[in-house]
């Protein structure tokens, strides 16, 4: 056996010679699979390149609707987004019933969210959107002023309507990352930190990955390294376009809770939210720098007040609070849907990546990754995020 | 214009000194508590300088204003702080607007810090023919060192050497044409020529050619139990109160800590008419084999020593426990009841109760080097004074091409220093700008006087070298993270179950997530996990890097036009 560089011979890891199922990727979709395939018995390990929780960070929106965002900047991709609205719902209700599991309250909640007008034009392309999105299923409703003053009454005179999605949310991913560690280690799913996998090998033997402190042999490996699964499968010839999206944030100090909603805009990036903390998370679109691999990605000035500025014009109350702490996320885009299964050419590999909204998506694609690797027919129609649809490479 | 202004605290009416900080104004009208935290417990003045965010009141309806760092001008309507009160109204917010609006300044050189290093600097870069803006976020320039007495009336007494000497490092730099811009909060490093700030709650960005931090320091987290109680803060806060509006922080003060500046403070503060019922110091009372460190000093700096005994002078009858630590602080029917042991060794000599109203910790200081950091400058860690200082050349050069640095946010050298400094950055910076390099002369004379100083220091140090505490004088219940109250036996959970990483550490127990953003107790928290991990402090024990390096009004980042 040789090394990462092809020369030098690798040792076996010391703490994880060997395992049943290996995930790679310990994020809100790596996790949550870790925990389901250690209830049921397995024998499985996670491994992540950062730390706990995911190396890339997340805000704990809850989408179900069309983001506006990914409409402007990927048209040639609705019909894909489209295809996948099923799972988004399923995936928010899912949350609830995954909080059950968890045994501990990590703020979930379904208050619905709002995706705001700022004038005629917005407010016609976001009836246009609940048309079609009501006919795929989703409960949503187009709200004028007068209406938003009942449901809304803390958004601005800016805005004029929005549209009402019942099927959105807020969790607190601070409090549901720290439930879901527990969660797993109690099932006995192992957990490894600041591994990275250098390379990635299979043979009629099983897999082996390996870290720079050593060889990990696997029966079976799932990647569910987010936007970095791309480059691990194609060590494997298997081709999957993940994307990284580096994305700004910004959190402010906490106040009174009155914003109920998940809030976006119908032409503007901005996803705005209050934690039961009472901090105020905003971002939503915004880019930041990736920077060098391993390292956090770097937040941008012109996000910080692009987003910042934005959220208090449509929100003016939030003028006055202070904001104490911003960073940049990872989001993984595919091709608006997320590949979930069976890799179509390398026996024993699977993926878990749950597509545009990982957070949301992250425990129901875990469930139905762990029904795929147990041959079992998973409960929700994931026809649209076929590892196979790809060309190969 | 009348000396004084009326204002109301929670509806009371009082009356404070026109310029004063609020929380001076407050203090010298005998409130202490300025605040409630998330948990109910009350909180007051404690850095005193802006930095700890424990002050918060709210000020014509406007939430979370630093009491310290807010200048009585007006008459204004103050509360006092209750975590989660509902925000105001606001009837209608800024037009929504991108980055190419705000305005952006560009000028030669931008030093951040208007301190002693700071001037310093600004002056020698000037004076060699560069353009400077110095931004400070204080409402005067002068820095800690050399803050001035920001208040008038008959009552107030006139400043002492050490304010004439700032106040001429002041007036040189301004009749030079260096333009100092006070209220100016730089929060946003992005970039070498790409740095943002607001200033009177506007908007504005520098893209300057070269960039000098002069930031300073802040005093370092030493937590006991007691420590977050109204009645104590920082000896550097006492200061201030003292030093710039002339109050009190007390009828009754004990001080403790360790380094010299405490038995400063307990001299003016005694000058200034209150009682000081001890100063308590870890260091060993200074015996035979102090001789050389004091011969040291004293040859290096003739007057500093002076300035030293006159203060111990002063302080005759005054108790000074040294060898020894504040183990804990508890209210009291008039105030606080003050335990003092021998530290490291508690069993020593016997533990010591005093009852006082204020306590002072001055416990050295930690570089404010956030600015440094987030541009990515290179550190290392420093394990006898156990905190990071940056790396740079021979001309106060970082490793990140055009930043310069130099004082204490470098790590600490103290104000002579961070003068003789300054002159050389302020030079370099000038001259790599293309500007006339300083006669070869003066450059010589000013490295004489900058290792003489340092020398000085490195000999005050020895006088003062005393075991360094962490949380061992701690309790499992004693707040270790001020703003999110996590307590030590929160963090040694964490520690001890899972051998976290630094954001493990935050993630799990929210420390270092509040507004001081993990000023007082991440240095604590890198050491620790550090030591749960075997090995020396580096950049991956820290807390990352955060925009914004303080926190910053959503308003203010959307208020763009001129004001």
């Amino acid at each position: 056996m040789t090394g990462p560089t092809g020369t030098e011979p690798t040792v076996a890891h010391p703490d994880l010679p060997e395992i049943g199922i290996l995930i790679i990727g310990g994020g809100i979709v790596g996790s949550c699979l870790a925990g389901f395939l250690a209830k049921e018995g397995l024998d499985v390990a996670v491994v992540d390149s950062g730390w706990a929780g995911g190396t890339t960070a997340n805000a704990g929106s809850l989408h179900v609707q069309m983001q506006s965002i990914f409409l402007q900047r990927f048209p040639h991709l609705v019909h894909r987004l489209e295809a996948s609205l099923g799972l988004y719902k399923s995936a928010a209700a899912y949350w609830s019933d995954f909080q059950k599991e968890l045994g501990a309250d990590c703020e979930v909640k379904v208050n619905g969210g709002l995706m705001i007008a700022e004038n005629q034009e917005q407010l016609d392309f976001l009836a246009k959107k609940a048309k079609r999105e009501a006919e795929l299923g989703l409960e949503v409703d187009v709200l004028d002023r007068a209406s938003l003053d009942r449901i809304a009454p803390y958004l601005g005179p800016a805005v004029i309507g929005a549209e009402l999605c019942a099927h959105e949310g807020k969790v607190n991913p601070l409090l549901a990352n720290k439930a879901i560690r527990a969660w797993g280690k109690t099932h006995g799913a192992v957990r490894l930190a600041e591994e990275r996998v250098l390379q990635l090998t299979a043979d009629k033997a099983g897999f082996r990955a390996t870290t720079a402190r050593g060889q990990i042999k696997a029966g079976k490996v799932v990647l569910a390294a987010g936007y970095e699964s791309m480059a691990l499968a194609a060590q494997l010839g298997v081709h999957v376009p993940t994307r990284a999206d580096p994305l700004h944030m910004n959190i402010t100090e906490g106040t009174a809770p009155f914003i109920t909603h998940l809030v976006q805009h119908a032409n503007r990036p901005i996803t705005l939210k209050q934690l039961g903390s009472g901090q105020a998370v905003i971002g939503g679109g915004w880019p930041a720098e990736l920077g060098a691999p391993g390292r956090i990605p770097v937040v941008k000035l012109s996000s910080m007040v692009g987003n910042l500025s934005l959220a208090q014009h449509i929100i003016p109350q939030l003028s006055p609070l202070r904001v104490i702490r911003t960073w940049a996320g990872i989001n993984t885009g595919v091709d608006g849907c997320g590949v979930i299964g069976a890799a179509p050419s390398v026996s024993g590999l699977y993926f878990a990546i749950p597509g545009d909204a990982g957070y949301t998506l992250g425990p129901l694609t875990a469930r139905l990754a762990a029904d795929c690797i147990q041959g079992r027919a998973p409960g929700e129609d994931i026809s649209s995020c076929d590892p196979d649809r790809f060309t190969a490479i | 214009m009348s000396d004084r202004v009326p204002f109301t605290f929670d509806g009371v009416s009082l009356e404070g000194r026109y310029g004063e900080s609020l929380a001076a104004a407050l203090m010298g009208a005998g409130y202490t508590d300025f605040r409630q935290t998330r948990t109910g417990h009350a909180r007051s003045i404690f850095c005193g300088m802006g930095v700890c965010q424990d002050c918060l009141v709210n000020v014509d309806g406007k939430p979370n204003q630093r009491a310290c760092m807010t200048k009585l001008e007006k008459s204004v309507s103050v509360e006092s702080e209750i975590f989660g009160r509902p925000l105001p109204a606001v009837a209608e917010g800024q037009p929504f607007k991108l980055i190419d609006d705000v305005p952006e300044e560009s000028p030669e050189v931008l030093v951040i810090g208007a301190g002693p290093g700071g001037l310093s600097a600004a002056i020698a870069a000037r004076r060699s023919g560069a353009r400077v803006v110095v931004a400070d976020e204080r409402p005067a320039p002068g820095g800690q060192y050399f803050k001035q007495v920001l208040v008038d009336g008959r009552d107030v007494a006139p400043p002492d050497r050490q304010h004439l000497e700032g106040r001429r490092l002041i007036e040189t730099a301004l009749k030079l044409g260096v333009e100092i811009r006070n209220n100016m909060d730089v929060w946003g490093a992005f970039g070498p020529n790409d740095l943002v700030a607001t200033e009177a709650g506007f908007i504005r960005r520098f893209s300057p050619q070269r960039l000098v931090v002069a930031t300073g320091a802040y005093e370092r987290g030493v937590p006991v139990p007691g420590w977050t109680l109204p009645g104590v803060m920082t000896t550097g806060a006492a200061q201030t109160l003292w030093r710039s509006y002339r109050r009190l922080p007390g009828a009754r003060i004990l001080i403790a800590g360790n380094g010299p500046l405490n038995m400063q403070v307990a001299s003016e503060l005694k000058d200034g008419g209150a009682e000081i019922a001890g100063v308590v110091e870890l260091a060993e009372m200074p015996l035979l084999k102090s001789i050389s460190a004091l011969s040291r000093m004293a040859a290096a700096a003739p007057r500093l020593v002076r300035d030293g005994l006159r203060y111990r002078s002063r302080l005759s009858d005054v108790p000074i426990v040294y060898g020894s630590a504040i183990t804990r602080i508890a209210p009291s029917e008039n105030g606080l009841t003050v335990q003092v042991s021998s530290y490291p060794d508690a069993g020593k000599t016997g533990t010591r109760t005093f009852e006082v109203d204020t306590v002072c910790l001055g416990y050295g200081f930690q570089p404010s080097n956030e600015i440094l950091r987030a541009l990515g400058c290179e550190h290392v860690f420093d394990s006898q004074r156990g905190q990071f200082v940056a790396v740079l050349d021979d001309k106060c050069r970082t490793s990140v091409e055009n930043v310069y640095s130099l004082g204490d946010c470098t790590g600490l050298g103290g104000a002579r220093v961070a003068l003789s400094n300054g002159r050389i950055a302020g030079w370099a910076v000038a001259e790599d700008l293309g500007h006339a390099p300083p006669p070869s002369n003066e450059l010589d004379q000013e490295r004489r006087n900058l290792s003489r100083h340092q020398r000085f220091q490195a000999a005050l140090w020895e006088l003062y070298a005393a075991p360094r505490p962490k949380i061992d004088l701690a309790s499992p219940d004693t707040i270790v993270c001020r703003c999110e109250e996590v307590t030590v036996s929160q963090i040694q959970d964490v520690l001890k179950s899972e051998n976290p990483s630094i954001g493990d550490l935050k993630r799990a127990t929210r420390a270092g997530m509040g507004s001081c953003q993990g000023r007082y107790c991440g240095p604590i928290l890198s050491e620790l996990v550090a030591a749960s991990k075997g090995q020396p402090p580096d950049d991956s024990v820290r807390f990352a890097p955060r925009m914004p390096v303080k926190p910053v009004c959503i308003a203010d980042i959307a208020r763009i036009a001129k004001p």
